[in-house]
């Protein structure tokens, strides 16, 4: 088994606000955790220190034998291209673009010509189930069409490590549902997976491991046996 | 690259309004910078090439005609080339009329037209060979609009034959003939003309290039090219400070709102910036998505307002240039093109990568949150205080705004700021020169009137040419003068007559134009810039480019020579200008009479001005004179003059321009705030703001904008418009009566002041009707 990400003693300040108190975590590739805890106990701050959208205070973040910590803002950027995929709770998906250009940027940011990205987005919008919705813009799209937009476009470069920040925190539960099959199914062809969730069904649903984190700390760890 | 290429294309595709705005932007400045800077460079480089063509001389020096040929000739220091020693001689035009006023001429001795210095421009006829034969130096005209002449003069009782025209940019001579002519006419100076290699662009660095090659030898007298220059250039350069302000002015209010608009982009753009950098693209990339973004609307608008700026800027140029005996090509110059082109975009990246360098440096954490929670500002307190003011709600709500974003603010301002300042100063600009333009035709009255020499008659300028083959009158000076009184509605004669009168301490002829009539009552008191009007035939009054020119001041005392009399008279006042033609003393005619009784002065070297009684029929009275004497011409000089509309036109096209770019600064400023906050609003609307508040509420925020931009905007206009109008007066070498200047009351500040909030509310109204429209389910579904 290999170690995907290696959290030592990390501590995350925001003035006086300390967000992540001291934590250690160690992700093996193909698990699937969730991260779970109280609104405001640190757990956006954790996925963003991992997928290197920000810097700890203290402590070291290894993600793929890289010490993100070393890296400049330019080889961050490099890194999150080839290894990470992200998905927020609220999409953040391009309005500029529709939605199989919003999929195929992330494809062309590696060198990937428009008519070769535009093929493997269509092929993922597909197997989403929205490959019928290429041509509409963010606004038009539902909740759950955005999102599985926003997972489409974290799948595109094939990342190691698949970040989702409540995923299905803005949807409803039908959505929410559909969004928490497609999670299983890439977990179970491999894909290793980091969810933060405040939501009991999609964490027991998904994961193969729950870390529970309170005011910055990581307060309790358990196993899940799944079906 | 390609990605980055995609992300701007998209962000310019979808962000129509803010990439309408910066094209628009960029073009109306570029346009208003190219108009400026054409017109400055026009001011000296049409002179530099005619003269460089002509070779002409850096100085033109004369010395005792006792210094030997070989002596002039031998000293080199300094010198590039020289031309001469050659013989001068200064004789006197007797008869007038068809070569200008009687005065003397300085008439040269050349062999030829050419050579090293000064080749002259024989544009008519050819060189003199023999005795008798001389050529007269006058600018290049059309041979087809040339006016029949005499083919010969008498000089000094000596009558030459004209044999060419030909013109010396330096006036190194106002005529020439041959070498053996002039030794013959015994020469009282010699002309050398030299071009130095060393520094020439200053005054004070020709005189000592002169003072080197003329070290140890009689110099007499000397003149530097720069005199010569800056004459020609003085007719053009009274336009440049009011363009050089305006195009300042364009240039800093199209940074400023360039930059806003720019950083407006970046900053409202925090969101899609931390997706970007979430996906994985660089900083330089951002920033490369931010610079393109901007890039593309910034370049066609500097590629249309260079084209535009260079149409604009033609007519302007060849009206400015007629007839000033320049006649090489004036245009738009390739450096004008590159600024456009080059220094345009040049700028507008620079205004743009301030901001960009911040979306660099921001953190995809931080961006991404930013963009989805606005953080609490500085404007809360404010907000928390107006809240509990009596004003409406939506009043106060929209007071409290602008100081959520002060920075944002602080350009909006500035940009109505500088619409103000620019209106105001046109405003004053416009003002200063109607006032001047009616003093000056009140005093010159309604009608001209010249009695024809028999030879040709004066055409008025836009009416048909006078009927019937000229024809002397019959009558004197003074019974001209008679019949125009005589007829009805008369109400003011003025009698001028022009002489260039040699004076004691004075190298060259004082122009004099000695007045009988009505002067006084005319209005010419009304041009006094200092002193006062004079009161008797003793005292005199001249107008400033003579006072500067000859070096004289109030209270000086000028000696006239005429015949065996003399007349001694003190300087008494100061004043902007004179009656038409070229500026020259008031003198009371008794003084011509006094000094020489006998002279008789025919009718047709007298000019007349006629003023008549208040609501006078003009056309009736040129009428009535044509029919009293067929032999006298008369026409109507009320013209509005070329200069007044053209400096009004303009000052209004820019600032209208102007005023434009600052609404479309506010215009966007609106756009992004109403984007920011539409969270906000959509709350405000749940909570039951009716659209027409909403309305309120956004315009109230800019009228804050606009009011503090005109309170600031107004003094600094005033200030341009104290230092300006003399400085440009300066260069046309007049000074000004203080009441033309005097041109700001309190109801013209108030309208002032209104302007601001114009252009704000203006700006405001399109964004703040479409926040009205917002709907609280887009907002929602979209956050
Ligand atoms: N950019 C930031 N600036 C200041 N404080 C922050 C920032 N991001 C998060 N915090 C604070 O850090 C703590 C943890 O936040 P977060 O990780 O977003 O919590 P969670 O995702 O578990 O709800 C909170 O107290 C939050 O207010
Ligand atoms: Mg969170």
């Amino acid at each position: 088994m290999t170690t995907v990400v290696r959290l030592e003693n990390v501590r995350k300040e925001y003035g006086d606000t300390t967000a992540l108190d001291g934590v250690s975590l160690e992700i093996q590739a193909g698990e699937a955790v969730a991260v779970m805890g109280p609104s405001g106990c640190g757990k956006s701050t954790m996925l963003n220190m991992i997928a290197g959208l920000d810097r700890p205070t203290s402590g070291s973040v290894r993600v793929h034998d890289e010490e993100l910590g070393r890296l400049n803002e330019t080889k961050l950027a490099l890194f999150r291209r080839h290894r990470i995929g992200m998905i927020f709770q609220f999409f953040n998906l391009l309005d500029d673009l529709p939605a199989l250009d919003n999929v195929a940027l992330a494809a062309q940011l590696t060198g990937s010509r428009v008519g070769a990205a535009r093929q493997r987005a269509l092929e993922l919008l597909d197997e989403l189930g929205i490959a019928d919705r290429r041509n509409v813009y963010p606004a038009a799209l539902s909740g759950g069409e955005r999102q599985r937009v926003a997972v489409a476009r974290a799948l595109m470069n094939r990342p190691a490590l698949l970040l989702a920040d409540e995923p299905t925190g803005a949807l409803d539960s039908r959505a929410g549902e559909q969004v928490m099959d497609l999670l299983l199914d890439l977990n179970q062809i491999g894909q290793t997976l980091l969810i933060v969730t405040h939501d009991e069904r999609l964490a027991t649903r998904c994961a193969s491991r729950v870390v529970e984190l309170t005011d910055g700390r990581v307060t309790h760890e358990r196993t899940l046996e799944r079906a | 690259m390609n990605a980055v290429w995609r992300a701007a294309r998209a962000a310019v595709r979808r962000r129509r309004m803010q990439t309408f705005v910066i094209g628009l932007v960029v073009l109306l400045s570029t346009t208003t910078i190219v108009v400026a800077l054409a017109l400055l460079s026009a001011t000296s480089a049409p002179f530099d090439r005619a003269f460089a063509r002509q070779a002409g001389p850096h100085a033109v020096a004369l010395f005792d005609p006792t210094v030997p040929a070989d002596q002039l000739t031998g000293q080199r220091t300094g010198v590039a080339a020289a031309a001469g020693p050659f013989g001068v001689v200064t004789l006197e035009l007797r008869d007038s009329a068809e070569f200008g006023p009687p005065g003397p001429l300085t008439v040269v001795g050349r062999a030829d037209p050419g050579g090293p210095v000064d080749k002259l421009d024989l544009w008519q006829g050819r060189w003199p060979s023999a005795p008798g034969e001389i050529v007269l130096n006058e600018p290049v005209q059309d041979p087809d609009d040339l006016r029949p002449r005499p083919t010969a003069l008498t000089l000094d009782d000596q009558r030459f034959t004209i044999v060419g025209l030909a013109h010396s940019l330096a006036g190194s001579a106002d005529a020439w003939v041959t070498p053996a002519q002039v030794a013959e006419l015994r020469p009282t100076a010699t002309q050398m003309l030299y071009r130095f290699s060393g520094d020439v662009s200053t005054k004070a660095a020709v005189e000592a290039d002169l003072a080197a090659v003329t070290a140890g030898l009689p110099l007499t007298a000397s003149q530097t090219y720069l005199v010569v220059k800056e004459e020609i250039s003085a007719d053009v350069g009274v336009y440049v400070p009011f363009l050089a302000t305006f195009g300042v002015l364009g240039l800093v209010v199209g940074v400023v709102i360039v930059g806003n608009v720019v950083s407006g982009a970046v900053v409202s753009g925090y969101r899609h910036i931390g997706i970007l950098k979430a996906l994985g693209f660089t900083p330089s990339q951002v920033v490369a998505v931010y610079l393109v973004m901007v890039s593309v609307p910034a370049a066609v608008g500097c590629v249309l307002g260079t084209v535009a700026g260079a149409l604009a800027a033609q007519p302007l140029l060849s009206e400015g240039f007629q007839g000033l005996g320049l006649d090489v090509g004036i245009g738009v110059g390739p450096w004008i093109w590159l600024a456009g082109l080059v220094g345009v975009p040049a700028t507008v990246l620079l205004a743009a990568f301030v901001p960009a360098v911040r979306a660099h440096r921001l953190s995809a954490a931080e961006a991404i949150s930013a963009g989805s929670a606005p953080r609490q500002g500085r404007g809360t307190r404010i907000q928390h205080r107006l809240a509990s003011t009596r004003l409406p709600r939506s009043v106060s709500l929209g007071l409290g705004l602008p100081f959520a974003r002060p920075g944002r603010t602080a350009f909006t301002v500035a940009a109505v700021l500088l619409g103000v300042t620019t209106v105001t100063f046109a405003t004053g600009l416009a003002d200063t020169l109607v006032r001047i333009s009616t003093i000056e035709d009140t005093a010159a009255g309604q009608i001209g009137v010249q009695p024809s020499n028999g030879r040709f008659r004066i055409a008025p300028d836009n009416g048909p040419p006078p009927a019937g083959p000229p024809a002397t009158t019959t009558r004197t000076n003074e019974q001209v003068e008679e019949l125009l009184r005589g007829l009805p509605q008369a109400a003011r004669v003025t009698a001028i007559h022009r002489l260039p009168m040699s004076a004691a301490g004075q190298t060259e002829p004082l122009p004099v134009n000695f007045v009988r009539g009505d002067y006084s009552a005319m209005g010419y008191a009304a041009e006094l810039t200092d002193g006062r009007w004079m009161t008797g035939p003793s005292e005199t009054v001249v107008p400033t480019e003579v006072m500067r020119g000859r070096g004289l001041a109030i209270g000086d005392q000028v000696t006239l020579r005429l015949g065996g009399g003399q007349a001694v008279l003190t300087i008494v006042g100061e004043t902007m200008d004179g009656p038409f033609g070229p500026p020259a003393l008031f003198v009371d005619w008794n003084v011509l009479t006094t000094m020489e009784p006998e002279r008789v002065v025919p009718p047709w070297d007298v000019f007349y001005q006629v003023q008549l009684v208040p609501g006078g029929d003009i056309a009736g009275y040129v009428a009535a004179v044509g029919a009293a004497d067929p032999a006298i011409d008369v026409w109507n000089t009320m013209q509005v003059s070329d200069f007044l509309v053209t400096v009004v036109s303009f000052s209004s096209v820019l600032s209208l321009l102007l005023s434009t770019v600052a609404a479309l600064g506010v215009f966007n400023t609106v756009v992004l705030n109403v984007r920011e906050r539409r969270r906000d609003l959509g709350m405000l609307k749940s909570i039951g703001m009716t659209p027409r508040q909403v309305v309120t509420m956004v315009l109230t925020s800019m009228a804050l904008v606009g009011v503090v931009g005109g309170v600031l905007g107004i003094p600094l206009g005033v200030l341009a418009h104290r230092f300006v109008v003399p400085l440009a007066a300066d260069s046309a070498r007049v000074s000004l009566p203080q009441a033309v200047m005097e041109v700001w009351h309190a109801p013209t500040l108030l309208l002032l002041a209104l302007a601001g909030v114009v252009i704000a509310l203006l700006g405001a109204l399109i964004p703040a009707r479409g926040a009205a429209r917002l709907t609280i389910a887009s907002v929602l579904h979209n956050e």
